[in-house]
């Protein structure tokens, strides 16, 4: 459904998206994932021919964003990070002037409004003025805006910034759903977003796609990266002593102290090994008290670095 | 083109710059009238309040056209218009429009004035019908003056400044003018720096320097040969270049009751270069 190859933006200089390739099969949710700035929205400007390529194609349904730019747009519903809102207008207004633009047929749009009204949870705001909805209700607006005329392909640009923890699952239940009839590229600099509701993910970095794999093979290639965070009270060095005695574990480090009187240490197991029943008996030995032990994070930071280590090796 | 035309009429109401622009505009030219029609001693010559009704462009105009387009970019909207499958130039166009029925109603709501000095059966009906023509025609190439300068900037209070500044400029042609040199050596220096001046412009569009050089060669080959054909054509050039931009010197022919071809083909197509340019601007930026 969409082909992208070689897309290349440079302002002056900078480099904002470089030789971005990679194809979406109908009915995929890709993710893009990426720190901020690094190229999601360019490249997503430069699909929705909101921006020209320096480089490089992008076709959505076999058409060229550059050669037939009308075929594309009629088959794209975008939301970019910020909603194209006009402040002035009620909600039925500006979803009535996005109808009109778009071209959608004159006789399905009252029934195609209400549809997505409902559908983005925006019905009772319809006569309210935009500028008065709160961030997350212009949010909606802004999705429902990219809903209109049920384009094959929808567009999303961090579809649940600025939105309360609630609103983010009501936003991703409805992606997932969405997902049913759309090919949809979703971007977020958040990783559990991605995995919530993408079958696939490219990690972009730097301009660059570092990484492009199905959540499953990307969660098998983060697998014994995440190890341990452990904050225990006692004698620090003896405790690290103890623990890097454990054949087990791969690395242990110590990452100061966040609550007085404690530290921190992050504890990696070799593999897949499983190193919490040891680790607690080192500690004990060392006569240390356990006061947490959590699996650590995943972050962003933790792929960049692993999937970056791999394409080096 | 239509969606978009609605969409900006509303919005003059929404957000209250049409109201202000009407009331600006229907202010000063009652007061314009009151002045010099009814005020004793009082003329039944309407074509010079309508001629006086021109300095309120310098206002209006720019209230007219500031949001147009710099509005778009600010709010970001302009991202779900280039992205919709409707075309630049029907976007500019829409605005344009717009901005011109405004105009349109505003100018027709003075037409009561006339037709009041009109029930004492003083008023020469073609010379009316011609001023308002040149008036109308006027004012719609100031307003493709603000379109495009809205389309330079996403800060209405700068759009609105840079155009009452080259509105004010478009009327200081005339005197400027006379300050200038008119000797034959003027003349030449005048027009070499153009075709330099074009060929700086074909090279920032295309970016390609044999075909600047090519543009810049041949303008200033026929600039020699014109010189060397004609040298009495380059006496007092500058002053005929910039007379053909003034804007105003045109608007005479009208108010004297004569419909000619030229002026309005003129103002025409000012216009639609404006719009034109506009566009071309806007569809710069995809590239930058």
């Amino acid at each position: 459904m969409i082909e992208v190859s070689g897309l290349t933006k440079v302002y002056g200089q900078h480099k904002a998206a470089q030789e971005i390739t990679f194809s979406v099969a109908r009915g995929e949710i890709v993710g893009f994932l990426g720190p901020n700035g690094a190229g999601k929205t360019t490249t997503m400007n430069m699909i929705t021919g909101y921006l020209s390529p320096t480089a490089g194609t992008a076709r959505v349904g076999g058409h060229d964003v550059l050669e037939e730019p009308m075929e594309v747009k009629r088959l794209i519903g975008y939301l970019p990070e910020n909603p194209p809102l006009y402040p002035e207008m009620t909600v039925s207004q500006y979803l009535r002037f996005v109808a009109r633009i778009k071209g959608t047929p004159a006789a399905g749009r009252r029934a195609d409004m209400e549809r997505i009204l409902a559908l983005t949870g925006i019905a009772d705001m319809r006569e309210r003025l935009i500028r008065n909805l709160s961030k997350g209700y212009k949010q909606r607006v802004g999705l429902a805006q990219a809903l209109i005329g049920s384009p094959a392909v929808l567009i999303l640009d961090e579809p649940t910034i600025g939105l309360d923890p609630r609103q983010i699952i009501e936003i991703r239940n409805l992606v997932r759903e969405l997902g049913k009839d759309h090919t949809i590229i979703l971007s977020s600099h958040i990783l559990p977003e991605v995995t919530a509701v993408c079958t696939r993910v490219i990690i972009i970095h730097h301009g660059r796609i570092v990484a492009s794999d199905t959540i499953g093979n990307l969660s098998r290639k983060l697998a014994g990266t995440a190890g341990l965070t452990v904050r225990a009270e006692g004698p620090e060095q003896a405790a690290l002593a103890e623990i890097r005695g454990i054949g087990e574990v791969a690395k242990a480090s110590s990452m100061g102290s966040r609550e007085p009187g404690t530290f921190d240490l992050r504890i990696q197991g070799r593999g897949d090994a499983d190193v919490r029943r040891q680790v607690a008996r080192a500690l004990g030995r060392a006569g240390c008290t356990i006061l947490m032990m959590r699996s650590a994070d995943v972050d962003l930071e933790d792929i960049f670095m692993q999937v970056t280590r791999e394409e080096g090796d | 083109m239509g969606a978009v035309f609605l969409r900006e009429i509303q919005s003059y109401f929404q957000a209250l710059t049409g109201f202000i622009f009407l009331g600006l505009f229907l202010f000063f030219a009652g007061i314009i009238f009151t002045l010099s029609n009814l005020w004793p001693p009082g003329s039944s010559d309407f074509r010079t309040t309508l001629t006086f009704l021109n300095f309120i462009f310098l206002v209006a105009v720019p209230i007219l056209t500031m949001r147009l387009l710099s509005e778009e970019s600010r709010q970001k909207t302009d991202q779900l218009l280039l992205t919709s499958p409707i075309s630049l130039t029907g976007i500019v166009l829409g605005k344009y429009l717009a901005a011109l029925a405004l105009f349109t109603v505003a100018l027709a709501v003075t037409g009561m004035f006339p037709a009041f000095i009109g029930t004492a059966g003083l008023v020469v009906r073609s010379e009316l019908v011609c001023s308002y023509l040149g008036v109308f025609l006027l004012g719609a190439s100031l307003i493709s003056v603000g379109l495009f300068v809205s389309s330079l900037t996403d800060n209405q209070v700068s759009a609105a400044m840079l155009t009452f500044g080259a509105i004010l400029l478009i009327w200081a042609i005339d005197w400027l003018i006379q300050a200038l040199p008119r000797d034959r050596g003027a003349g030449l220096a005048f027009l070499s720096l153009l075709a330099i001046l074009a060929a700086v412009f074909v090279f920032m569009t295309t970016r390609n320097v044999w075909v600047a050089l090519a543009v810049g060669a041949s303008a200033l080959g026929g600039t020699a040969l014109f010189w060397a054909l004609r040298p009495a054509g380059f006496d007092g050039l500058i002053a005929h270049v910039l007379l053909w931009f003034s804007l105003v010197a045109r608007y005479g022919s009208f108010s004297r009751g004569v419909l000619a071809v030229g002026p309005v083909l003129y103002y025409v197509s000012f216009c639609a270069t404006f719009v034109f340019l506009t566009v071309r601007v806007i569809d710069r930026r995809r590239w930058a």
